[in-house]
């Protein structure tokens, strides 16, 4: 709570012009940030369904409020080791380009504001290797966030995932801040 | 349970080691029943040995009777041997007379003859004379033819004087064939003495015979007594044989005793432990009984106790559902929240207080699922604690289970145990019983083992006594032997001697035989010589003649007294030839004289030899009455042994009469065997 009070009166007493709403998640020990602008929604996952032919990040595909979507292992994305699904599991669902795309992530349970000046950018030793993924790195709290670029996960190196989503054309949905 | 494992292993080590003991006892018994079994042997050996020992000595007492028989005939013949030798001297006195009065004959005789040499020597002078005469005559024929007459006359004179010669020359003879006569009474004589030394000589080898036989009697009656010597020194050894088994059987037999009365005290002891071990298992079984109920009572609380455990856990689980579900409902609800939070934040300005609400729904959510997390652990924390009870209540079931079947098991090893050492304390006490029985048995055993040590020690005394004995009587019959080897050799010298005799007497009718062929000789030459004395006279006779014819014719005178002369000289030469024979019969008289002196020397001799038989006789004699004496002394002696066989063979028959020998052993094997069968189980 000591924690928490200090956040809410935070997000509560920052203008919303300086700060930008960022949903944090948890993957393989560390703690990332991803614009909030850009998930669509977070769900729960229970099961996916295996496909053949799949990219080797690729689990699956499952089904979310009806529309099927494929689903993006970001551990084995990020060269980690694959977890079982558990209730913390979370899909980071992503609209992008007329494309949806779930993330599969250890677990998301964070609602941040980051100001965008307090944004580091990587550092030089790693910024050529994960420079497509990552927009930089910031303090929360003492904690130290990566901030997540989606760009480059869906680009076609990232994601070889020819096939263009069926329903990509829901309308006015490339929300910015 | 160790502990009664460990008393009984020691109870049945007491027992075996009595059953040891028994073993040790019946082959001690065995021992004894074959020590005994031999002793009697050697008993019934004795009694034989005695039965020959005595049969024997009957023999030698029948011996002894015969020895002394053979004394008194050995006495009567020393006596018969005394009175020959005293006629044997008698006549030998007379022989020594008889040579004396030879002697005296033969010095006439020398006499004589040297009378007789004289004469011869004087006619022999005469004849010398004569020749120087015929000489004369022959250097004065002439003279002498005119003296013829005168010479005829003296022819005449020479004619009676060879007459005298002749008659002195026969007289010569005679006496010399009175000579001849004497030295063969001299002869016959020395046969006579001869014939009767013989006698003598024989009735001492008689004597020496019988002083053998006395000594091959003694000797046997000698060997018999050595012979009951070793037969009853052999009594001995086996009297010590006897008494040293006997000593063992009681040596045995203590040890027997000492270790029953050590069997006793193990026994007492083995019973004292077999009380205290039975009341220690009965306490134990209580105790068992006991911690088999309580045993028990652990056993179901147990149950009861991990069923309600499993219980709890079964509600734990629920429980955990129970926050599962929360927890789900926790993390939808942060979704939604967060959802909630994206779409106000799409919604911008108009969003704001939705995402408040959002934010706020979000803690709870979240304090919720932090809850559920504390209550998750807490939960399963206790159904760890749970598993862990209902694991550790199973397994205190499973040891408590098990516990009570080996508290059963002990129970019923404690109720076989308790049954173990009644069945063994029964034992001990009857091996208490047999055992005290086994110590009065072994304590009669060691008296009556006693009593046969101690009349095996008087046999061997009394044996060694008989031992003693017979030695003092094989003593008596060296000494016997020893006299009558002295006896033997006394009359060996006797017979020497009487042998020397014969020699001497042989030697001295040799030497008569000499003198009577040499009185023969002197009698042949005394003829001759009378002869030549006749011829001498025919010769006279016929010079008285030739005188005669000289007177006739003187012419013929000269060859004549040639002739004379050499008649002469050989009538001078005859004369000395006479002479020379003469000087031979002196000589021979001479040596007659001596041989007489000799055989007077001989005689004495005899008789000093027979004087010195007459003594060795009486010493025989004496000897015999010794040999006689020792014979009594023998014979008593002999009785004596006699008697002490027969106390020898009464001792013996009752040393089996007094069941020492076979029948103690029997008892000791019959005492032994019947603990030793109580005893094993």
């Amino acid at each position: 709570m000591s924690q928490e009070s200090p956040e809410a009166a935070a997000d509560q007493a920052q203008p919303p012009a300086a700060t930008e709403p960022f949903i944090l998640f948890d993957l393989a020990g560390a703690t990332y940030a991803v614009r909030s602008a850009e998930i669509q929604q977070l769900e729960m996952v229970e099961s996916v369904t295996p496909v053949p032919n799949a990219p080797a990040a690729v689990d699956g595909v499952v089904s979310v409020r009806g529309q099927v979507i494929p689903v993006v292992n970001l551990r084995a994305r990020f060269g980690f080791e694959r977890i079982a699904i558990g209730l913390r599991s979370r899909l980071l669902v992503v609209r992008r380009d007329g494309r949806t795309v779930g993330f599969l992530v250890d677990s998301a349970r964070e609602f941040a504001r980051i100001d965008p000046g307090s944004i580091h950018p990587p550092p030089e030793g790693i910024s050529g290797l994960n420079g497509r993924y990552l927009e930089g790195t910031a303090h929360l709290g003492g904690r130290l966030v990566l901030v997540l670029d989606m760009t480059d996960l869906f680009s076609p190196d990232g994601l070889e995932f020819a096939s263009p989503p069926p329903a990509a054309t829901e309308p006015g949905e490339s929300t910015d801040p | 349970m160790s502990f009664l494992t460990r008393w009984g292993g020691n109870g049945a080590g007491d027992a075996g080691s009595v059953r040891v003991d028994a073993a040790r006892l019946l082959g001690v018994a065995d021992e004894a029943t074959q020590a005994a079994s031999l002793q009697d042997e050697r008993a019934a050996a004795q009694l034989r040995r005695v039965d020959a020992a005595a049969a024997r000595a009957g023999e030698v007492v029948r011996s002894l009777g015969e020895s002394a028989d053979q004394a008194g005939e050995v006495a009567t013949a020393a006596e018969q041997l005394a009175s020959s030798a005293n006629e044997m001297a008698a006549s030998i006195e007379e022989i020594t007379a008889t040579a004396a009065n030879l002697a005296a004959s033969v010095a006439e005789t020398g006499a004589a003859v040297e009378e007789s040499s004289r004469s011869i020597q004087q006619v022999a002078a005469t004849a010398g004379e004569m020749a120087t005469a015929a000489e004369e005559v022959s250097a004065g024929t002439v003279q002498m033819a005119a003296s013829v007459k005168s010479v005829a006359g003296d022819t005449d004179a020479l004619s009676t004087s060879v007459a005298q010669l002749a008659a002195s020359v026969e007289e010569t003879s005679r006496s010399t064939e009175a000579l001849a006569g004497n030295a063969d009474d001299l002869a016959a004589a020395a046969e006579q003495s001869l014939s009767s030394i013989n006698e003598m000589a024989a009735s001492i080898e008689q004597a020496q015979a019988s002083a053998a036989a006395t000594a091959a009697a003694v000797e046997q009656v000698s060997v018999s007594v050595e012979e009951t010597a070793r037969s009853v020194q052999g009594v001995a050894q086996n009297a010590e044989v006897i008494a040293a088994s006997v000593a063992t059987a009681a040596s045995g037999a203590k040890q027997l005793e000492a270790s029953i009365r050590d069997a006793a005290a193990s026994a007492a002891q083995a019973a004292d432990v077999t009380g205290r071990l039975s009341r220690d298992a009965e306490e134990g079984g209580a105790a068992v009984e006991k911690s088999i109920q309580g045993l028990s009572r652990v056993r179901t609380s147990m149950a009861q106790s991990a069923s309600v455990v499993r219980e709890m856990g079964k509600r734990s689980a629920d429980i955990s559902g129970i926050v599962d579900t929360i927890n789900l409902i926790a993390e939808r609800t942060n979704l939604l929240s967060l959802n909630a939070s994206i779409e106000a934040a799409r919604a911008g300005d108009a969003g704001r207080g939705f995402a408040v609400v959002a934010e706020e729904i979000r803690h709870l959510a979240d304090r919720s699922a932090r809850a559920t997390a504390e209550i998750g652990a807490i939960i399963r924390g206790l159904q760890e604690v749970v598993q862990d009870a209902v694991e550790q209540a199973s397994e205190g079931q499973r040891v408590a289970d098990e516990s009570g079947r080996l508290a059963e098991d002990g129970l019923a090893g404690l109720k076989r145990i308790l049954a173990g050492i009644e069945q063994s304390s029964a034992h001990v006490e009857r091996i208490a019983r047999a055992t005290e029985e086994q110590g009065q048995a072994a304590r009669s055993v060691v008296e009556v083992v006693s009593t046969a040590a101690e009349q095996s020690r008087q046999v061997t005394a009394a044996t060694r006594d008989q031992a003693t004995a017979l030695q003092e009587l094989v003593a008596g019959s060296v000494t016997m032997r020893k006299s009558g080897v002295q006896v033997a050799a006394a009359l060996a010298e006797q017979s020497r001697a009487a042998r020397e005799i014969v020699k001497a007497a042989q030697a001295t009718a040799g030497l008569a035989g000499q003198v009577r062929r040499s009185a023969t000789e002197q009698a042949a030459a005394t003829t001759q010589m009378t002869q030549v004395v006749e011829s001498l006279r025919r010769g006279a006779a016929s010079t008285s003649t030739a005188l005669a014819e000289q007177s006739q014719g003187a012419e013929r005178i000269a060859a004549e007294t040639g002739r004379l002369t050499r008649m002469i000289a050989s009538v001078s030469q005859a004369m000395g030839e006479q002479s020379a024979s003469a000087e031979q019969i002196a000589a021979a008289a001479a040596d007659m004289r001596r041989q007489s002196d000799q055989t007077s020397r001989g005689m004495a001799e005899q008789a000093r030899a027979a004087a010195e038989i007459s003594t060795a006789t009486q010493s025989v004699a004496r000897q015999i009455a010794r040999v006689t004496a020792s014979n009594r002394e023998q014979t008593a002696g002999a009785r004596q042994i006699q008697e002490a066989l027969a106390a020898l063979r009464e001792s013996v028959e009752a040393g089996r009469a007094a069941e020492v020998g076979l029948d103690l052993p029997e008892r000791i094997r019959l005492l032994v065997r019947a603990p030793a069968g109580r005893q094993g189980y």
